[in-house]
């Protein structure tokens, strides 16, 4: 369903990152790294109007097999999901599903007063429900 | 192509046709008002027109609703010249009637009867009104269409006074052509509904129903509504791709393998295409590859966007369109030759490039941003096909590849010829300067540079650089930094790694930046790589450093580059130069090698100058092996003073409590907040900050951002540092030590990790580092001591401070002591000969500081004494001692206080002329013991007689115990008063400190007698002697005698009763002389008041001087006696007072 699912930090430093394909996790990465640069024009057209922002930032940018997309949370961190782009199947509704069910792990997985905000994260429950939400089976 | 609405005509054909081209003219100058349906705004617009006859058979397709709007006429128009109402009522009313009953048979409403008339109505004005043939017209047809129907001089033959009714007509004609559009649209639309809803029957032809949506949006574009069409176009698009995608492999899409046809030719779009409807014939005729058909509609709605002036939607669009057609492609497979949808690819992008290139203003940032990717397509796209064609650095192409160039080349096409046709349509597009020469076209581009390597690089590197600069214009520098990534790669692939490094390293510093570690290894990978090939073995022994380091990597990667490392390391000759430069800021800094965990100073707080610093670092290495490190420095530097504490300074006025509040302030003010339920429970506790919001109570800290400005060397004068310490992976324990020079507080500053001729420094600390203190203190000298007491030994401490004073062996402190005060170094008690040894004592000491070392303390202990003064004051006795010390030149005086260990007092007593000493010794602080008492006086003819009892052993004194004294003074009768007025008496005993038995010391203490005659005796004698009785009065004698002889002649007496005892009757006081006389009687009336044993009312005896005798001594005096002089006999006489009888009753 995604190739890949990442969890930003507030200083665009990864702080959580799975590939669905190995091989490919690097040039993913460079992708996801890249898609910053829009998720912050974005960002920075919606400073306006604060109330009425939307957390969810659509489609972010496409390539010939990708397609990427961006949600940013209110402490700005952000969420990029790399999606198959021949999966034409695949609804708009179903990446925001995407995207709230991955701000509900991560604000779980933060809950743990055991971390600390801004380092990466380690946790094995996020993990596992990630690479589901990944594979489709969320 | 024209697209002109239709107008057909009937009736009187040949004057129609003689007006045809005077009213097709007349059309479009004007525009007309356009009221459209269904509140959309309305427009004017400019309408053209085409003529036809009146044709049935054209209607029979729209009855049939097989009709296009494009070929439907719009507006029917019956012509006649007929004036007369007679013929008019004989054939023309028949033939209208006829031509409208077919018009309504095919249900058409968009009519207009045109009168022309040839004769000048004006002339016969004897018409009577409603006669004329328009009126009989507009009788009978337009009852309900009374505009339908209207008449016009022919211009042909009123060439002036036609023009008004012309023009009205020519107007009429407008308006009613687009009253037909809004009525024919509407029901168009719903054909294209219904169409739309059989998609899914058999034989459905999706060509056929573009046609019919596309004539819809020609005549959108048109009647000048742009958005409009293109909506129907954007519908087509949608609809297209959802057959592709969705039903694609449906066999009921027949229609799909007209487009399936092999891609031969793969030209790209051409948004300068003279004739913009070449395809759309070609769709009809011929039937067209996918490839085309996209092309086609991608040009359709590019025109479209480009009358509305949105380019930069073009640029967005273009990349969905290209990635939704190779999914296309792909979906219905196909067959196409390898790189040519590449080709394909590159030239659409390069078209859209171009258009955007030529429309743009530089500061228009949104177009910017379409286009950045866009260049960024063109250039991997070119990266492939030169992959393909072997064109890449450093190949060749093998005649395999050769092939493959020239059946690209030929599929690319050639473009159209240059026109401006397409261009024009947009004023805003800018003029090419003329020195500039105008473009190659996308295609001719790629085909030079599919010809030859140098072709390829050079167009290659072009588009690359212009990807950068375009990403970077629009802000978007993680993106720029990534194609600097493929550039430098493809730098390196030309070996030209010293232009590689740049995109490296800025990119490096990126990813650094935001710690993307995965990312950063592998350009550090890529550099160390560049820096091989380079040459640079500074540079390269850096990276490997930096890689070996990076935990991310592969432990066999990282185990290699350490080797590399420390090989590098061996042959480096030169010193590194610890000057950072921004280059290698991004890989040779300390933090990415080392992390500092904590710094801790183990030396005592604060530290001595000239004393060791010692620190204890713990650090962790990244290396995956151990290393030696040559040596490590932690340079410190002066701390800045706090301002708070530096006002504090200034002012003194600053209370304390001032400082408290402030630090109150920084706290959160946090309140309990409790709500209850309405039963009073508790439904919830919390805590909450109530702050005004203006403030922000808590800033978030847990910025992760790093600062990547080179290290700049701090200054490393004063450090601590350690020799070739051995660093294994994982945490380090490194002492370092140094020498504390200077006065002050410092803090750590900056790390210095050198190996060999490498130095790595730190960026910052990662905590605020520990400050210390070093100092010097001065050498002091006090003394400690309690309470003193005088007379007796006092121990007394003499308190030496080294500091940081170097002491020469011979030093020595001297004490200086007041007048009777002696001092001596403390003697062991043991030792009770030395220990007693008064003579010891001296008032000038010197304590000798044997081997005395800075910072030294020393504790001396000393012994005081004091001779107890012989006042008898209980005053303190206030000495000094003076320290003079090596260290000092001036003379410190210390105050010492001394309290007296005891007191003597004496009093006189009398018993008629017997004279009595009493000598009172009262104990204070000191316990002692008391033996010897004597007394001496001097005075020839004064003796003392010894009244006390020869004592046993020594007598114990202390606090608040009296011991008395008693000698009787015996004077010789001979020696008068007059000759001796003072008699010296001194007192002397030997007293012991209880702890000291065996010393005694003299206590002596003189006094002074004085009066010590009794000059007068009173008497005084109550009458009744026996029995007193309660308020009788008695008779009081009163005697005074002389009992020696003295000058003092008037004296007063005074009766001093207690008030409750006793009432005196009559004067209570009088004067007498004793001129001449011995003794005076006076008697008293005194009356008891109270019952009992009453002591016997008290007489006073004084020295009287008359007043009046001279002119400065106008009243009386009166001088009491001194209590040795006058002596009561009876003072302490008790009289009982019995209750009387008759009194009571």
């Amino acid at each position: 369903m995604a190739f890949c699912i990442a969890v930003i930090g507030k200083d665009n430093a990864p702080l959580y990152l799975t590939t669905s394909d190995m091989e490919q996790e690097l040039d993913l990465q460079y992708h996801v790294h890249a898609a910053l640069d829009v998720v912050e024009e974005k960002c920075l057209i919606g400073k306006g109007a604060p109330e009425s922002k939307e957390l969810y930032l659509g489609l972010l940018y496409s390539t010939e097999n990708h397609k990427i997309y961006g949600f940013v949370t209110n402490t700005r961190v952000k969420f990029i999901v790399v999606i198959d782009s021949s999966n034409v199947a695949l609804r708009e509704n179903e990446v925001r599903a995407i995207f709230r069910n991955l701000h509900l792990l991560y604000t779980d997985a933060i809950c743990n007063p055991f971390y600390i905000p801004g380092e990466s994260l380690t946790s094995k429950k996020f993990d596992r429900a990630v690479q589901k939400l990944m594979s489709g089976n969320a | 192509m024209q697209i002109k609405p239709i107008i057909t005509y009937s009736g009187s054909c040949p004057l129609f046709r003689s007006l045809e081209s005077q009213i097709l003219n007349a059309i479009p100058l004007d525009t007309c008002e356009w009221r459209r349906t269904f509140q959309r705004p309305t427009k004017h617009v400019r309408l053209e027109a085409q003529t036809q006859q009146f044709n049935v058979a054209a209607l029979e397709k729209y009855k049939q609703g097989d009709w296009s709007i494009l070929e439907h006429p719009i507006l029917h128009i019956f012509v006649t010249e007929c004036n007369d109402v007679d013929t008019y009522k004989g054939t023309i009313r028949e033939e209208i009637d006829t031509w409208l009953k077919i018009l309504t048979s095919y249900g058409i409403s968009d009519w207009m009867i045109l009168l022309v008339e040839t004769l000048d109505m004006r002339k016969t004005k004897n018409f009577m009104p409603r006669t004329t043939v328009l009126d009989k017209i507009r009788l009978d047809f337009g009852s309900k269409n009374d505009d339908r129907c209207i008449s016009v001089l022919n211009p042909a033959k009123f060439e002036q006074k036609s023009t008004e009714s012309f023009r009205c007509l020519v107007q009429r004609i407008r308006f009613l052509m687009l009253t037909s559009y809004n009525r024919n649209i509407v029901k168009y639309e719903e054909l294209i509904r219904s169409k739309r809803e059989k998609r899914n029957v058999d034989g459905w032809d999706f060509r056929q129903y573009f046609f019919m949506q596309e004539d819809l949006a020609l005549i959108f574009e048109k009647l000048e509504l742009p958005t409009e069409a293109l909506i129907q176009y954007d519908e087509l698009d949608a609809m297209f791709s959802q057959f592709i995608t969705h039903t694609g492999l449906n066999e009921k899409q027949q229609w799909l393998s007209h487009f399936r046809r092999p891609l031969d030719a793969f030209h790209g779009i051409c948004l300068t295409r003279p004739d913009r409807f070449e395809m759309r014939n070609k769709i009809r005729d011929e039937g067209v590859s996918l490839l085309e058909f996209r092309n086609y509609l991608f040009e359709r709605q590019a025109y479209l966007l480009l009358t509305c002036n949105d380019i930069p939607e073009i640029a967005k669009r273009l990349l969905n369109f290209l990635f939704s057609t190779l999914r296309e492609v792909e979906f219905i497979k196909l067959e196409c030759q390898e790189g040519a949808l590449w080709c394909w690819e590159f030239v659409c992008a390069l078209e859209v490039l171009q258009l955007c290139e030529q429309a743009m203003e530089p500061n228009e940032v949104t177009c910017f941003q379409h286009c950045a990717p866009i260049w960024n397509l063109a250039k991997d796209k070119l990266y492939e096909l030169g992959k393909l064609c072997g064109l890449l650095p450093g190949c060749t192409p093998t005649s395999e590849q050769l092939h493959i160039v020239v059946q690209l080349s030929s599929g690319i096409g050639d473009a159209p010829p240059e026109q401006h046709q397409f261009l024009q349509a947009t004023p805003q597009l800018r003029e090419r300067s003329p020195n500039r020469k105008p473009k190659k076209s996308a295609a001719e581009q790629l085909k030079e540079a599919l010809g030859s390597n140098q072709a390829f690089q050079k167009l290659y590197l072009e588009l690359a650089e212009l990807a950068i600069s375009t990403y970077k214009h629009v802000a978007r520098l993680r993106s720029a930094r990534l194609v600097g990534l493929d550039l430098g790669n493809f730098y390196c692939a030309l070996n030209e790694p010293h232009k590689a490094v740049g995109f490296f390293t800025d990119l490096l510093r990126e990813l650094k930046a935001e710690n993307w570690h995965t990312l950063s290894s592998q350009t550090l990978l890529e550099l160390a790589n560049c820096y091989r090939k380079m040459g640079d073995s500074l540079a390269y022994t850096k990276t490997c450093s930096s890689i070996s380091c990076c935990a991310e990597l592969e432990t066999l990667v990282r185990t290699f580059y350490f080797d590399e490392f420390l090989k590098s390391l061996k042959t480096l000759k030169t010193t590194l130069s610890a000057q950072p430069s921004i280059e290698n800021a991004n890989y040779c800094v300390l933090e990415d090698h080392f992390r500092v965990l904590d710094i801790e100073v183990v030396n005592q707080k604060p530290i001595i100058q000239d004393d060791y610093i010692l620190v204890q670092m713990k650090v962790e290495s990244l290396y995956p092996r151990g290393i030696v490190a040559e040596n490590i420095k932690l340079c410190y530097e002066l701390q800045a003073a706090p301002l708070e504490l530096a006002m504090e300074n200034v002012s003194l006025n600053v209370s304390p409590s001032a400082v408290k509040v402030k630090e109150s302030t920084s706290r959160l003010k946090v309140s309990l907040q409790l709500v209850y339920k309405q039963d009073n429970r508790l439904h919830s506790a919390a805590v909450a900050c109530d702050m005004p919001k203006s403030k922000q109570p808590v800033r978030r800290t847990s910025s992760t951002k790093r600062k990547l400005s080179p290290s700049v060397q701090a200054d490393f004068t004063n450090f601590v540092q350690a020799e070739n310490i051995a660093l294994q992976p994982g945490v380090n324990l490194v002492e370092l030590k140094a020498k504390a020079t200077r006065v002050g507080s410092w803090q750590f500053k900056q790390l210095c990790v050198s190996m060999s001729s490498l130095e790595f420094l730190s960026e910052q600390l990662p905590f605020t580092p520990p400050s210390f203190e070093i100092s010097t203190k001065p050498a002091s000298a006090s003394l400690e001591f309690k309470t003193l007491i005088a007379g007796i030994v006092q121990p007394i401490n003499l308190n030496v401070s080294g500091g940081s004073f170097i002491f020469p062996p011979d030093a020595k402190i001297t004490l200086r002591c007041s007048k009777n005060l002696r001092i001596r170094q403390a003697r062991n008690t043991t030792d009770e000969a030395a220990y007693n040894d008064d003579t010891s004592f001296e008032s000038l000491l010197q304590v000798p500081l044997v081997q005395f070392k800075s910072f030294e303390e020393r504790k001396i202990p000393l012994e005081v004494l004091t001779d107890m003064p012989g006042r008898k004051v209980s005053k303190h006795h206030e000495h000094h001692i003076a320290l003079s010390c090596p260290w000092s030149r001036t003379e410190l005086p210390i105050p010492v206080d001394f309290q007296p260990a005891m007191e003597a007092t004496c009093r006189l007593h009398t018993c008629g002329t017997q004279k009595f000493l009493q000598v009172i010794m009262k104990g204070l602080d000191a316990h002692l013991l008391l033996q010897h008492a004597q007394v001496k006086c001097d005075v020839p003819g004064v003796q003392l007689l010894d009244l006390n009892p020869e004592p046993h052993q020594p007598i114990e004194i202390y606090k608040s115990l009296t011991v008395t004294f008693l000698y009787e003074i015996q004077v010789e009768p001979l020696k008068t008063e007059h000759e001796l007025p003072v008699v010296k008496v001194h007192f002397v005993i030997k007293y012991a400190p209880l702890s000291q038995p065996a010393v005694w010391r003299t206590y002596g203490c003189a006094f002074d007698l004085v009066d010590y005659t009794t000059l007068f005796k009173l008497q005084a004698q109550l009458e009744p002697n026996e029995l007193c009785r309660l308020r009788t009065v008695c008779n009081m004698n009163l005697k005074i005698t002389k009992v020696h002889e003295n000058p003092y002649t008037d004296l007063m007496y005074e009766v001093l009763n207690d008030q409750n005892l006793w009432a005196v009757c009559g004067r209570s006081a009088g004067v007498v002389s004793m001129k001449d006389v011995d003794s005076h009687s006076i008697s008293l009336d005194v009356m008891p008041l109270s019952t009992g044993f009453l002591p016997m009312p008290s007489i006073r005896l004084s020295k009287y001087t008359a007043g009046g005798k001279s002119k400065t001594d106008a009243h009386s005096k009166v001088h009491p006696f001194p209590p040795g002089q006058v002596y009561n006999s009876t003072k302490s006489m008790q009289i009982h007072v019995i209750a009387s009888v008759a009194g009571d009753q």
